[in-house]
């Protein structure tokens, strides 16, 4: 279809509609965190440690102040002094939080950690003066790898943790110990996932503007959660004392009533799920560190006290895929030093930087045990589960959480009598660990592996093992093992039945055999998953009780004196289409065309809040829900005007392409303009509707099988994919172009992760792949077309959308990983590795020696 | 220290006095305030920084400003017409071919030089000439596309290339 000329009537929702934001951006007239320059502005470096783990002696900036186009050096030790520490948030029965300042001061804990940052007119001489700090390090026993945290002879990161593991939490479903007695097989395999990076196109960054009159600030960040941006940066970038912050509170009323207002709305949203939350987490926290108990009142008062929470605006970022959902510990000492100075200042995050720090994922070894009965019934899982978090934890998602949802997804679409896992995450010297594109992606890898594995070893193909232990319509409604409710948009077994149409299993083997013997290797991997897309009710709490605070999106809705349609999200889109996505939607509920709805997003004095902002699959069913019914609830208000105005009775009343009339005279129809001119209100909207959604209520899964076909070169080790099916389900779409391009995109990722990607740490805890040299993200060569089905499953009940962002890159791992290991079958390989570079491939097919 | 020269951007003049040190990614991103040209990495990789020197696709971030004295230079800003965007521009949004588009800029410029020497390339030839571009968002498979729409629109124009936008 064709741009802005679209007319309504048709149904905007279902068509591959092109995109409302490509005019700005094709034309380079995009507005990235880079390209903001205020006047003025202060250009930012930060110098950062050269060595894994060390303490720091001294450090000297005498010689870097006195350059003169340097306007301030801090030291992370004066930046500290005008800070709170990162605090726990999400804290979980097991789990210890280590508190952590913007930058080190007494200790760096991985290559590339923050000590001291400068000012200068500009990046060339910020970086300049980097050379003329002198730090004196001494150093300790890096921890490089999850079997050096293992050790009991480790250096510690983090001096109060147990040996290095930060969390340990089992958790069984059902008789693990009797169903796995009394299985007739067991199958164990351990696999291990290298260290990934999620590598947007563009690093981050943030320019915080200074308001020279009131001192407030304003920030640009390429942030995918801008609120929490906003609220942490006002909690942590300017220390005050308690006693002041409760006397501010006292006197300001404007503060305090404000304050009172949005607590009440936050707890009418949110009381319920707040209440699941239970002491166990917070006990587990102050068990290792009290000194939550010293920073927390002075952080949360501190946040009462204040006359003036930032504005962060974003605009159009360069990708995310997790990695910008944090908030970074630069963000917080590049708003102290504003705030300090009273001066604009920018940084714009190098590439070696991003690869060292700007987010690392899916370091993850898995040990499975599957316990099946020979008729090929599975019977019991049971997983340990390590996960390296490097140094820091993320915040305010860290790594553990990732641990829990896959404890919560691991029996995936498969029916269980019993489950354990036991979840370890542990501290290393690394950069931390972020949420990637589906951040529990390895339950999915892990499985879909163990169930190749035990195909093999029972005389299973692996899609009838699959289809025999899979949850089908029948069985629904059903639960699966680890709580959520399963209902029929659950249709993981389907999307496989439909993937063996479209790929004829027998005739690929027999091209099998026909290359086999040709010397050719080709090689089949199916992988199946669902995921919460946003999943049941009751899913973010069988993760995390009193996670379900994260859930609601809000919208709100307006009609302007003008009569133009300006809609206003929480969500934070960084390339997923939604100035697209929700025109279609406000279009569709409104009458009018696509290009009458404008979408406000990313500034936070306009836009309602949200904790999380995008990501987890959310933007489409619950974001998309949001601006739904908030614009419903528009339409109506317009309508019960229109129908005074009209002199008709409001259920007669119908819009269509803009022209509000009562049914069958459109002639005599009025604008939106002409029905806001009717309505007395003193502000500029006339109409005007928030709503917060948290889904339709049960199911929400989104569902897919992914198939692979391999050629393996032994002579190169190389692994071409002359085919790839994505047979998909997200039940109805709202825009199939946006849909292929997420899928695809994943799919990509996926690609990189098997083959090209690693983030890769010697012995001694140092970084090798800090450029693209080293980092090989897949190019236009290695990336092979794919082929994408869709299934509609329908579940009764509107908004029926479910999210699709995260699927491509559950599936491809396994699906690719899988096929290899059906190509290499002639030498009895075994896949335990996710990183399959050539020379583990040669490796695995006997061709060069392990070492 | 600094050296003055006159820049030549989308047929427009403009005397830049700069260090010498300075990339022709920066100075045109910086001191003429052409934003659109994207740095994804600065080590010459990525290819988010492409511009054409003198329709020849070159990394902005590996070139110093002085080196472009005397040449023109194309940057993403200089290929619509007006309103109108270019055909490779149109062609990319018809596709669906970007989503974050950071890497865009880069992308459209390396296709219009490939398109100027090669105004009908294989989808092989396209994957080839693009592999120097890299994109994370889409899988590369839309992108493919814009090009092959491009190819058709510039030969039904009866244009043989978008050499020079
Ligand atoms: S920024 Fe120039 S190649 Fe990446
Ligand atoms: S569209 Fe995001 S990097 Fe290419």
């Amino acid at each position: 279809m064709n741009e802005r000329t679209q007319t309504s009537g048709l149904g905007f929702v279902g068509q591959s509609v092109t995109r409302v934001e490509d005019d700005r951006l094709l034309r380079g007239k995009g507005q990235y965190v880079a390209d903001i320059e205020p006047e003025g502005v202060l250009h930012a470096a930060f110098l950062r440690s050269p060595f894994a783990h060390a303490t720091i002696r001294s450090i000297d900036v005498t010689a870097a102040r006195r350059s003169p186009r340097v306007t301030a050096v801090f030291t992370a030790a004066e930046l500290n002094e005008l800070t709170n520490p990162f605090p726990p948030f999400l804290m979980m029965p097991g789990l210890y939080t280590p508190l952590y300042m913007c930058l080190s001061d007494k200790k760096v804990r991985h290559v590339g950690d923050p000590v001291a940052l400068v000012l200068a007119d500009s990046r060339y001489h910020a970086e300049d003066a980097l050379e003329l700090i002198e730090v004196d390090y001494e150093q300790l026993a890096p921890v490089a790898s999850i079997a050096d945290a293992l050790s009991v002879n480790a250096e510690q990161v983090w001096e109060r943790a147990d040996g290095n593991v930060l969390l340990d939490k089992s958790d069984a479903y059902g008789d693990v110990e009797s169903v796995f007695a009394s299985a007739d097989r067991i199958v164990t395999e351990r696999f291990s996932c290298q260290r990934q990076s999620n590598q947007p196109m563009e690093t981050r960054g943030s320019v915080i503007e200074v308001d020279p009159e009131t001192g407030h600030l304003t920030i640009h960040n390429a942030t995918q959660s801008s609120h929490m941006l906003r609220w942490l940066t006002a909690a942590l970038a300017k220390k005050e004392s308690v006693r002041s912050s409760l006397k501010n509170f006292a006197t300001n009323k404007d503060r305090r009533d404000s304050f009172i207002v949005a607590a009440k709305e936050f707890m009418a949203q949110n009381g319920e799920s707040m209440q699941n939350q239970d002491n166990a987490g917070p006990k587990s926290q102050l068990r290792k560190d009290r000194s939550m108990l010293r920073h927390l009142p002075r952080t949360l008062f501190g946040l009462l006290g204040k006359d003036d929470y930032p504005t962060v605006m974003a605009r159009d970022i360069g990708g995310g895929f997790g990695a910008k959902g944090p908030v970074a510990r630069e963000d917080i000492a590049l708003a102290a030093a504003a705030i300090d100075l009273g001066r604009s200042v920018k940084w714009i995050e190098d590439r070696v930087e991003n690869l060292s720090d700007g987010g690392h994922a899916r370091e993850e070894d898995l040990t499975v045990s599957l316990a099946l009965d020979n008729d090929g019934t599975f019977r019991g899982l049971k997983v340990d589960l390590v996960l390296d978090q490097g140094a820091y934890p993320a915040f305010p998602i860290g790594a553990s959480m990732a641990t829990q949802i896959m404890r919560v997804m691991f029996p995936g679409a498969y029916k269980f009598d019993a489950f354990h896992l036991r979840a370890r995450t542990v501290a290393t010297n690394k950069g931390k660990y972020v949420a990637y594109r589906g951040p529990w992606a390895n339950e999915t890898w892990a499985r879909e592996r163990i169930i190749d594995v035990a195909a093999k070893a029972l005389g299973y193909t692996p899609t009838d093992l699959r289809l025999k232990n899979m949850f089908s319509d029948q069985d629904m409604p059903a639960a699966m093992i680890t709580g959520p409710a399963l209902d029929e948009t659950m249709s993981t077994k389907k999307t496989l039945e439909h993937a063996m149409q479209v790929v004829d299993i027998d005739e690929f083997r027999d091209e099998q055999e026909t290359a086999r013997a040709e010397g050719r290797y080709l090689g089949l991997g199916f992988a199946c998953y669902h995921e919460a897309a946003p999943g049941p009710p009751d899913y973010f709490d069988s993760i995390s009780p009193g996670a379900g605070t994260l859930g609601t999106e809000y919208a709100r809705t307006t009609i302007e004196r003008d009569g133009s349609i300006v809609v206003y999200t929480s969500q934070m889109p960084h390339g997923q289409s939604h100035e697209t996505t929700y025109a279609q939607i406000v279009a569709d509920e409104l009458g009018v065309g696509i290009a009458d709805v404008k979408l406000v997003y990313g500034n936070t004095d306009r836009t309602p809040f949200s904790v999380m902002g995008t990501g987890g699959s959310r933007g489409g069913p619950l974001g998309g829900g949001s601006v739904k019914y908030s614009s419903r609830e528009v339409r109506q208000q317009v309508i019960d005007a229109a129908a005074e105005l009209l002199e008709a009775s409001a259920d007669d009343i119908d819009i269509m392409d803009g022209n509000i009339h009562v049914s069958g005279v459109p002639a005599r129809g009025v604008s939106f303009a002409d029905v806001a001119a009717t309505v007395i209100s003193e502000g500029d909207q006339p109409f005007d509707a928030t709503f917060g959604y948290t889904g339709k209520g049960d199911g929400g899964w989104s569902c897919a099988t992914h198939a692979c076909i391999v050629e393996v070169d032994l002579e190169t080790g190389r692994v071409d994919i002359p085919r790839y099916v994505v047979v998909e389900d997200c039940g109805p779409i709202i825009n199939p172009a946006i849909v292929n391009g997420q899928v695809r995109g994943g799919v990509a990722q996926g690609v990189g992760a098997v083959l090209y990607e690693s983030s890769v740490y010697d012995t001694e805890a140092n970084l090798q792949a800090t450029t693209y040299m080293d980092y090989l993200i897949p190019t236009a060569m290695e990336i092979p077309y794919v082929e994408v089905h869709h299934l509609e499953t329908l579940s009764p009940g509107e908004n029926d959308f479910r999210g699709v962002g995260e699927g491509g890159m559950i599936g491809a791992p396994p699906a690719i990983t899988n096929a290899i290991e059906d190509a290499l079958g002639p030498f009895g390989a075994r896949v335990t590795d996710q990183y399959l570079p050539p020379t583990k491939i040669l490796e695995m097919a006997g061709i060069i020696d392990p070492d | 220290m600094t050296v003055s020269f006159t820049l030549n951007v989308n047929g427009a003049a403009t005397e830049v006095s700069t260090e010498p040190r300075r990339t022709l990614s920066d100075v045109i991103r910086e001191d003429l305030g052409l934003t659109g040209t994207h740095l994804g990495c600065e080590h010459g990789v990525c290819g988010a920084c492409t511009v054409l020197l003198d329709g020849a696709p070159v990394r902005s971030c590996l070139t110093l400003a002085v080196q472009a004295d005397g040449h023109e230079i194309t940057t993403v800003e200089g290929l619509a017409n007006g309103d109108e965007l270019h055909p490779v521009q149109q062609a990319m949004h018809e596709a669906h071919g970007f989503q974050c588009a950071f890497c865009s800029p880069g992308f459209m410029l390396s296709t219009v030089a490939l398109l100027a020497e090669n105004p009908n390339p294989s989808r092989h030839e396209i994957r080839e000439e693009l592999s120097g571009n890299l994109c994370r968002c889409t899988g590369y498979h839309t992108i493919l596309d814009g090009v092959e729409v491009a190819i058709r629109a510039l030969a039904s124009d009866g244009a043989s290339g978008g050499g020079d936008a």
